[in-house]
């Protein structure tokens, strides 16, 4: 009862909007009754629901509905001209249909409404006859005809060939032939029937539908149970809706009551669904905001009161936004088993054009994905069954001389592993052999030799995805234009996905597709190079680890290390997005090892910041396919961050020379100087007086000198690069940055490392000149000094030449 | 009686139609801006809105005068710098450096300017196609507006936002 209550619910839901929209096409239709689209729409509802009702056993429903259609398709057809009268009629029994359909919901049962009359107006604008006909003395004969093509058509809709994996071509065939001459018998009969019933209904437009349906058929007469438990055209709508619906109708069976119905379903226009997921996204990057500005205000105030309460409303809407983030995705979630049903009847037409015997197991259709996913996954998916068909699976005679079954097995699957979802597609074909797709490659000139002497198998397999690249020796009509495979790629890693492949000659092929379940928000790694921040999808991250500098060895170029039993080889982020070595690498350096199926990376960074989760933007038109970035996030602090693109990464990650890490530098300074002017002098101290000084006493040598009132100002201007320092004279007593703080934040580039710092300053304390040498400080200047001295010791300091003297 | 009144009226309507059409096709409403020396506008139903300078993020592996990226109330949008764009030599951002977010269609970026100058009104027929050297599919140049003092060049939007790289 459980699977009648589920269907009726399924057919409540469709019928109730199929009429609504019913009211609407026939107001519209009397204003414009040669509207042949128009009809034809309102003809195919009162059909739809014709058929359903017939299938769920409401004969007075099936019975109005039948007349109507009669009606629609005479008008359909020409025969009849839509007048205002005949529009009575119609929309009187579109009302009584919408009664029933009432009734049907409250009771589940569409007995005690009289639909005679109407049906006898109706018989009188089709016939002319005006014969009144009794629902219950027409039951028998409609019900015999519509009950029977009802069901037909459900499953012509909606269960397309579930069987054919279990028939053979020849029994199919056979089954067919049988079928159809069996309909074609009682056709006639029926017709037979009506003409002896004195009812003249046009007869051919059935007789079409019947002819089609007939050719469906045989699966629903091979296994009827098994048409019955979908047959809604919709089954997005039906999963979606499936367990609540079914609950509230066993609930409202009983009570027989409550005619105020609450739908139990709605409609969503995706747009909205992708607005509200655009404002989630919203709220979880100003969560990440929230909770930053919570750790800043936790160190700032240790200890008070407040934190605790500020900390849990943080906790809370931290928590909140997860669970809204989940259910909000929940509501994009589509079977996959939706892009699966396509399958079968590809398989059936693929394995009669190549003459080969195939069957087609699937599996886990009801995994859910994000809507957009389940869109894009479609096209990869028939691309890889196909080539499984043409290139994988062997014609029946190569099968059985190799002791194989004589039908080949493709088997689809999805499951969850994670925080992705796997699609996996395993043919027990011939498999893939790794020497001969070698040998293709260097035909096509898509590898060198040296490439193919190096390759793996893994990466050999991975050459059928390459763009030109196809086995087959001529072009056919399933495949061989070395295109498809493209295809596949392209798309799974524009869904952020890894392809993965395993075979064995003579054994079969297998090929993952591991999809992330959502796009738009993912966690993600988040690392420093120099100033610049860069985030890593978590999914590709297998581990970090510190290294020092030693540990890093250079084969052919390339940089490598040692992880436990494995070399695995290096690239520096700075290498691939053309950071500028502007800070002073560190002695020790982070390495993120990244994973994409069988291959390994290891990235080397500055600095590991920390795990977040992060919402995906796209660069947008302007920006897009720039190599190794797959889009941009806004971080807590309103900055953008640019996310790394794994796959692209590992790619550009062959090209790329190690550049040694510690590469010497010598900063711009060192131009000839040809006049005093050239060289260029700061002077950092915050009292005006005290720089007019230095200036005085530096101004009659000639160099060029710029002023700046604190560090924080001097080091704005150095990072600016508008001017080539050769010496700093830096006071210790600043506001904002003092001058300790401004050598030591200097001394971290690599290009100020040899830049002069000259401390002038009052204080004289042993530990004060000690501070300034640890700091960077090359002289220290105490004040009072004489002109004299300081132009000296700047002479010195710069190497100035003695020639401008 | 009615239908006169209907006459009258339908043409009044029309009339007002035909002046509102031809005072909109008869002046442009253009921003000006400072690039280097020279002046140049675009329409100011073009420009989403004007901006103070703000920190961008650098893109790898594109031209020089893209400089990046930046957050627009939660947008990622492109920043291209006109200067570096026209072959100027770069300069420092200063207190009147602006950036300009200009739209067609769904295309969005920021542009660097080095001043605003002021929003102009000019009359379609001073308006002059662009030099004859310049013309072509892929001029970025859409005409040149006469003033009584100077002359400016008005920049085509869609060729500004469109990749050339």
């Amino acid at each position: 009862m459980d699977e009648f209550q589920e269907i009726l619910q399924d057919f409540l839901v469709e019928s109730f909007e199929l009429v609504e929209k019913l009211d609407e096409d026939l107001v519209e239709l009397e204003s414009n009754p040669e509207d042949l689209e128009l009809l034809n729409g309102i003809f195919r509802v009162a059909h739809t629901v014709k058929g359903a009702s017939s299938f769920l056993n409401f004969d007075v429903l099936t019975h109005l509905t039948h007349h109507m259609e009669d009606v629609l398709n005479r008008a359909r057809h020409g025969e009849l001209t839509i007048t205002p009268d005949v529009m009575d009629v119609i929309l009187e029994s579109v009302d009584l249909m919408k009664q029933l359909l009432e009734q049907i919901r409250d009771t589940s049962s569409d007995a005690g409404i009289d639909v005679s009359a109407c049906v006898a107006r109706l018989d009188k604008i089709t016939g002319g006859s005006g014969e009144v006909e009794t629902p219950e003395a027409a039951a028998p004969i409609e019900e015999a005809e519509v009950v029977e093509e009802a069901p037909q058509e459900d499953a012509a809709e909606d269960e397309d060939e579930i069987d054919y994996e279990n028939m053979s071509p020849e029994e199919i065939e056979a089954e067919i032939e049988r079928l159809l001459q069996q309909r074609q018998e009682e056709d006639r009969k029926k017709r037979e029937a009506k003409i002896a019933a004195g009812e003249k209904v046009p007869e051919m437009p059935k007789e079409e539908d019947s002819q089609e349906e007939s050719a469906k058929k045989e699966e629903k007469k091979e296994e009827p149970k098994k048409a019955a438990p979908a047959p809604t055209p919709k089954p997005a709508a039906s999963s979606a809706n499936s367990s609540a619906p079914k609950d509230d109708a066993k609930a409202a069976a009983p009570a027989r009551k409550a005619p105020t119905q609450v739908e139990q379903t709605i409609r969503v226009d995706v747009k909205r669904l992708d607005h509200l997921m655009n404002l989630i996204g919203e709220l979880v990057l100003a969560k990440n905001r929230l909770i930053k500005i919570n750790d800043d205000v936790e160190e700032r105030y240790e200890g008070e009161e407040f934190l605790e309460e500020l900390n849990q409303v943080v906790s809370i809407v931290s928590l909140v936004t997860t669970d809204l983030q989940i259910a909000v995705m929940k509501t994009r979630m589509l079977p996959i088993g939706k892009v699966f049903n396509k399958f079968p009847r590809m398989i059936r037409d693929l394995s009669r054009e190549l003459n080969k015997k195939i069957e087609l197991v699937i599996s886990g259709e009801e995994t859910e994905l994000d809507k957009s996913i389940v869109e894009e996954i479609g096209d990869p998916l028939v691309h890889i069954i196909r080539n499984s068909c043409d290139h994988g699976i062997e014609p029946p005679e190569e099968r059985i001389a190799k002791g194989k079954p004589e039908v080949g097995t493709i088997s689809l699957k999805a499951y969850n592993e994670g925080n992705q979802i796997v699609i996996q597609i395993d043919d027990d074909g011939k498999g893939l052999d790794p020497e001969m797709l070698k040998q293709k490659s260097l035909e096509k000139g898509i590898i060198t030799e040296k490439e193919a002497e190096t390759m793996s198998d893994k990466e050999a397999f991975a050459l059928i995805f390459k763009p030109g690249f196809s086995t087959a020796a001529q072009v056919t009509n399933v495949s061989g234009r070395g295109v498809g495979m493209d295809v596949v790629k392209t798309n799974i890693e524009k869904l952020n996905g890894i392809i993965d492949i395993d075979s064995e000659v003579g054994k079969g092929t297998s090929i993952k597709l591991k999809i992330p379940l959502t796009l738009a928000i993912i966690q993600a790694l988040l690392v420093g190079v120099q100033e610049e921040h860069y985030a890593i999808p978590l999914a590709s991250v297998l581990e970090t680890v510190r290294i020092s500098k030693d540990e890093i060895y250079t084969v052919e170029g390339k940089n490598v290390m040692r992880l436990r039993d494995d070399v695995l080889s290096l690239v520096h982020i700075g290498d691939i997005f053309e950071v500028e070595r502007i800070l002073d690498a560190n002695e020790h350096a982070y390495v993120v090892v990244l994973g994409l199926g069988t291959s390994k990376l290891g990235l080397i960074v500055d600095t590991l910041v920390g795990q977040e989760e992060i919402v995906i933007k796209s660069l947008g038109d302007y920006l897009k396919g720039i190599e190794g970035i797959a889009g941009a996030t806004i971080r807590g602090d309103g900055g953008v961050t640019l996310i790394v693109d794994v796959v692209a990464l590992m790619d550009i990650a062959k090209n790329v020379k190690a550049s040694a890490l510690s590469e010497e530098q010598n900063g711009a300074a060192n131009k000839e100087k040809t006049k005093p002017s050239d060289y260029v002098i700061m002077i950092v101290d915050d009292s005006k007086t005290d720089r007019t000084i230095m200036r005085k006493a530096l101004e009659p040598m000639g160099v060029t000198l710029v002023e700046a009132g604190d560090g924080q100002e001097a080091l704005n201007i150095l990072k600016s690069g508008d001017y080539n320092f050769d010496a700093m004279l830096i006071d210790i007593e600043m506001p904002r940055m003092d001058g300790y703080t401004l050598a030591s934040e200097i001394k971290k580039y690599n290009r100020y490392k040899n830049l002069p710092l000259i401390a002038v300053t009052s204080r004289t304390s042993k530990s004060d000149r000690m501070r300034g040498v640890e700091s960077g400080m090359v002289e220290y200047i105490t004040k009072p000094y004489s002109a004299d001295y300081l132009a000296s010791v700047v002479q010195r300091n710069v190497n100035f030449k003695s020639e401008f003297l | 009686m009615s239908d006169k009144l209907k006459d009258i009226i339908s043409k009044q309507s029309e009339q007002q139609d035909s002046s509102v059409v031809e005072h909109l096709d008869d002046v442009v409403q253009l921003v000006g801006f400072i690039i280097g020396d020279e002046e140049y506008a675009v329409p100011i139903l073009s420009i989403q809105e004007i901006i103070k300078p703000f920190t961008w993020t650098r893109v790898p592996q594109v031209p020089p005068y893209v400089l990046g990226v930046f957050n627009l109330r939660g947008a990622v949008i492109p920043l291209i710098d006109l200067r570096l764009k026209f072959g100027l030599p770069p300069k420092k951002q200063s207190e009147d450096t602006r950036f300009i977010v200009m739209r067609h269609g769904d295309d969005v970026a920021g542009f660097v300017i080095d001043r605003l100058t002021m929003a102009i009104r000019i009359k379609k027929d001073n308006i002059g196609p662009a030099p004859d050297t310049v013309i072509g599919d892929d001029t970025i140049i859409e005409g040149v507006g006469k003033q009584a003092d100077k002359i400016i060049t008005i920049l085509k939007v869609d060729k500004l936002l469109k990749r050339d790289f």
